[in-house]
């Protein structure tokens, strides 16, 4: 059995004491361990902010990229062995702003992964500033008269573009956050696990009470996971009752399993042979 | 008397006139010859003025020529746009229904194709009728349209081949001044676009991965690429955007599979984070850059050689990268599949400068291409190692080079940042972190540059040196040619490895006191100048053109005369 210690990381935490972080951190390694996932076995790909420096804070493989451009790194590294276990994280503007297209285009692919977007409503690492998910009327330095757009709904939009796992956790219910994390895991094909993650620093509106007096489990209300309607209908539920759970689950061909090449074994496992490679030159002259 | 005939197709874009020029360059080529030609279009799906312009010969040729012998008007617009290019004794066919102009000969191009079972079989007239003024045999028409056609199937190779015969018919009173004899030498290699060997060079540098978004001239790279992945263990995708692009392909290089994307200046302008990302996580990645004339969207159909100062230097901060730029289909086979394998090796970012002029331009490759017997991966396992559990990606070497593992492959874990980072990848901001990774990255400079070609001579002692890097070989080394059968020494240099510069090499071609003349397709003359800031040494003039259409050695040749 995998321990909880061997995901930990003697590399220095930079998270703000109390940060919804730490509730995610630990469920990902809750559900790390459950899974019986060595830190060997694990690919975690980010963008920029406070939510994408997680896998410096665990033992695992890393790719620390570019704001907003984690999903089409996981892509690529798909294509090139679909074998990898990848999680992502990523943050509301990270995933929902910088990267959005990627995130539509993710997807539309249904690639295997599963995604934790840190949705707590603000940009932190540069101070403050409304991010898409902002609810409207938040008032921040940078939105003095307060936000007037409409606030990004991540799991209405993944719904509308067919994903197959659509899930929202909260920081701080780790216990649930790691068994939503464990589902979206086993799930084959893209799971978005969007988390309600309170900024001690800089939202001062949807802080852990607030959130705490709002949210229920859906499924522990008996939502039903298969019905696209009522998904739909759960995921525009905002205000004095905040639903998380699993809103939508179906499985399908996931972007790999539907590219021939990679039919009999991921691409890294097919060596270079210079006689096939000849035939083709020969056709093809 | 040698043989050098230029035969230009014109249409509108859709009426097909690539398929008439494609068969007559096949036929020629079935027939021994060698053939070029160039493809002209404007950025339209239908409608406008376009031409196929192929030149057959009996020696090599690697340009277009500027005299035309044939000309075959699809259209009206196409009489009056070229007419004047038409040299002393050369014809005109045109269609009899748009053409009433003086000194065409009418062919009911349509008329015909309606007889021969369809409209869709003109191009076919218009083949047969350009190579019965060449003298063609007809069985090797029926040949290659046997293997044209042959397989789709149905009466449509009938219809083909009643087509041709019509074509050949319509002309048979006519005499054009240049036809030949043909032998039965057998066929001249092969016929194939730049855009395909850059295809078939990755392949042979193993990539694996192409990730791309639409861009022309850059397109035809990965559907000539994704026409192979039906067969060959390559897998191709088109990304949302170029940023999604590059970073799929530096997440499919991290995780084992060599990759590459193509794009023009556009997309490049998309991809340059992304081409920081490859090189401060030390990933490697290929980036075809297929130039096309800009800013912004430019002339989409259109060549240029613009982009070399910003490939050189695209991103923020410094790091090392390779920039190379191959001048004829054999070297963009081999400069690609080298771009991978020193990519890889050295874990720097490696770009490929074509043009849309090489892409789309059909040149005869004469010799069958070679796969590479095996192929050197530069990644180290578990096996490799004393204690993977302390593997460190960015450990560091004298070289520069740290030893590449892969994620998820053993137990040493795989970290990597685009923050600057410590030794085991993780975030850092200490000031002697800062100056060792710098360090690190630049210490590879000096082994990049021993991998580096000299640029390639041609009479490079002659008093008048001709510089040119890229698709302009041809047209400068035949430009050489026709200077020195005027009678002047004139020489070429030829660039295909320019980034990291071959100082050594350049100042010791360049120490005899010749004459410079830089030959480019863009305004500044950037080779030029790239070469008086690494050298000292300052070119004496420069042939430069920039309206997006190809050199004509002639124009070279006349540009030189002039400064002389």
């Amino acid at each position: 059995m995998v321990s909880m210690q061997a995901y930990e990381s003697d590399y220095e935490n930079q998270w703000c004491p109390g940060c919804g972080n730490f509730g995610i951190l630990s469920a990902m390694k809750d559900a790390l361990v459950k899974l019986n996932l060595t830190p060997d076995e694990v690919l975690i790909i980010s963008g920029i902010g406070q939510a994408a420096k997680t896998p410096h804070f665990l033992k695992c493989n890393t790719f620390h990229g570019l704001h907003g451009r984690a999903l089409p790194v996981a892509t690529g590294a798909k294509m090139a062995n679909y074998r990898l276990r990848i999680l992502v994280n990523s943050g509301d503007g990270d995933c929902y702003g910088e990267g959005g297209n990627h995130f539509m285009h993710a997807i539309r692919r249904n690639l295997d992964i599963t995604l934790l977007v840190h949705n707590n409503k603000v940009y932190g690492l540069t101070k403050g500033q409304a991010s898409p998910t902002a609810d409207q009327g938040m008032v921040t330095k940078l939105q003095q008269h307060g936000v007037t757009n409409e606030s990004f709904n991540p799991l209405a939009v993944a719904l509308s573009l067919g994903a197959g796992f659509v899930a929202r956790g909260f920081a701080g219910n780790t216990e649930h956050l790691s068994k939503l994390i464990q589902a979206g895991m086993s799930h084959r094909g893209f799971s978005l696990i969007d988390i309600l993650q309170p900024c001690v620093s800089f939202n001062t509106l949807n802080t852990y009470e607030w959130y705490k007096r709002r949210v229920y489990d859906l499924n522990a209300a008996g939502s039903r996971t298969d019905d696209f309607i009522a998904a739909i209908t759960a995921s525009r539920e905002w205000g004095s009752k905040i639903p998380i759970g699993i809103f939508y689950q179906k499985e399908k061909p996931t972007f790999t399993d539907q590219i021939p090449a990679l039919r009999k074994r991921p691409l890294i496992a097919e060596a270079y042979d210079p006689e096939r490679l000849q035939a083709l030159l020969s056709e093809a002259g | 008397m040698s043989i050098d005939i230029s035969i230009k197709i014109g249409g509108e874009a859709g009426q097909g006139i690539q398929t008439v020029g494609q068969l007559v360059a096949l036929v020629c080529r079935q027939a021994g010859m060698y053939v070029m030609a160039i493809n002209d279009f404007e950025s339209r799906i239908r409608g406008g003025h376009s031409f196929f312009q192929i030149r057959v010969s009996d020696r090599p040729v690697q340009a277009p020529d500027r005299r035309v012998h044939l000309l075959v008007a699809m259209d009206k617009n196409t009489v009056q746009a070229h007419a004047a290019e038409l040299v002393a004794g050369g014809i005109i066919l045109a269609e009899q229904q748009t053409s009433s102009i003086e000194g065409a000969e009418p062919i009911p191009f349509l008329e015909l194709a309606k007889q021969a079972g369809g409209r869709i079989t003109s191009n076919t007239v218009a083949a047969g009728a350009s190579l019965a003024l060449l003298g063609a045999p007809f069985k090797l028409v029926k040949q290659v349209l046997s293997e044209q056609f042959g397989q789709k199937g149905g009466d449509i190779l009938e219809k083909n081949i009643k087509a041709a015969e019509l074509g050949f018919e319509a002309v048979r009173k006519i005499s054009f001044k240049w036809v030949f004899s043909w032998k039965e030498t057998g066929p001249r290699g092969s016929l194939m676009e730049g855009c395909k060997a850059v295809a078939l060079g990755a392949l042979a540098g193993d990539c694996r991965v192409g990730a791309f978004y639409p861009m022309s001239p850059a397109t035809g790279i990965m559907a000539h690429l994704a026409s192979f992945a039906t067969h060959y263990p390559v897998v191709v995708e088109q990304a949302e955007d170029e940023i999604a692009a590059v970073n799929m392909v530096i997440g499919a290089s991290f995780a084992g599979a060599r990759a590459m994307t193509a794009t023009s200046g556009g997309g490049f302008s998309l991809m340059v984070e992304g081409l920081g990302l490859a090189a401060i996580t030390e990933t490697p990645i290929v980036i075809i850059n297929a130039q096309r004339p800009g800013p912004a969207t430019g002339l989409p159909t259109r060549t240029a050689q613009a982009d070399l100062h910003f490939v050189m230097r695209a991103s923020q901060d410094e790091f090392p990268r390779f920039v190379f730029a191959p001048g004829t289909p054999e070297e963009a086979y081999d400069i690609t599949a080298r771009a991978f394998n020193l990519s890889e090796k050295y874990q720097v970012p490696a770009i490929v400068l074509v043009d849309q002029y090489f892409n789309d331009s059909l040149f005869t490759v004469e010799h069958p291409l070679a796969a590479p017997q095996e192929i050197e991966r530069f990644i180290v396992g578990d096996k490799d190692m004393k204690d993977p559990a302390a593997y460190q990606r960015f450990v560091l070497t004298p070289s520069g080079i740290s030893p590449r593992a892969l994620p998820c492959m053993g137990k040493a874990l795989v970290v990597v940042s685009s923050d600057e980072h410590r030794e085991d990848g993780h975030i850092s901001e200490t000031i002697d972190d800062r100056i060792h990774m710098v360090d690190k990255r630049q210490a590879k400079w000096p082994a990049m540059m021993s991998e580096m070609q000299p640029p390639h001579g041609y009479h490079e002692n002659g008093d008048i040196l001709l510089i040119g890097w890229g698709a302009t070989k041809g047209a400068v080394r035949e430009a050489v040619d026709q200077l020195r059968e005027k009678g002047i020494e004139a020489g070429s240099l030829h660039f295909t490895d320019l980034w990291p510069f071959p100082d050594t090499a350049v100042v010791t071609a360049l120490q005899k006191k010749n004459k410079i003349f830089m030959v480019e397709h863009n305004i500044t003359a950037q080779l030029g100048q790239l070469i008086r800031q690494q050298t000292g040494i300052s070119f004496t003039g420069a042939i430069l053109k920039y309206d997006g259409r190809p050199f004509y050695p002639v124009e070279i040749f006349d540009g030189v005369q002039r400064k002389i």
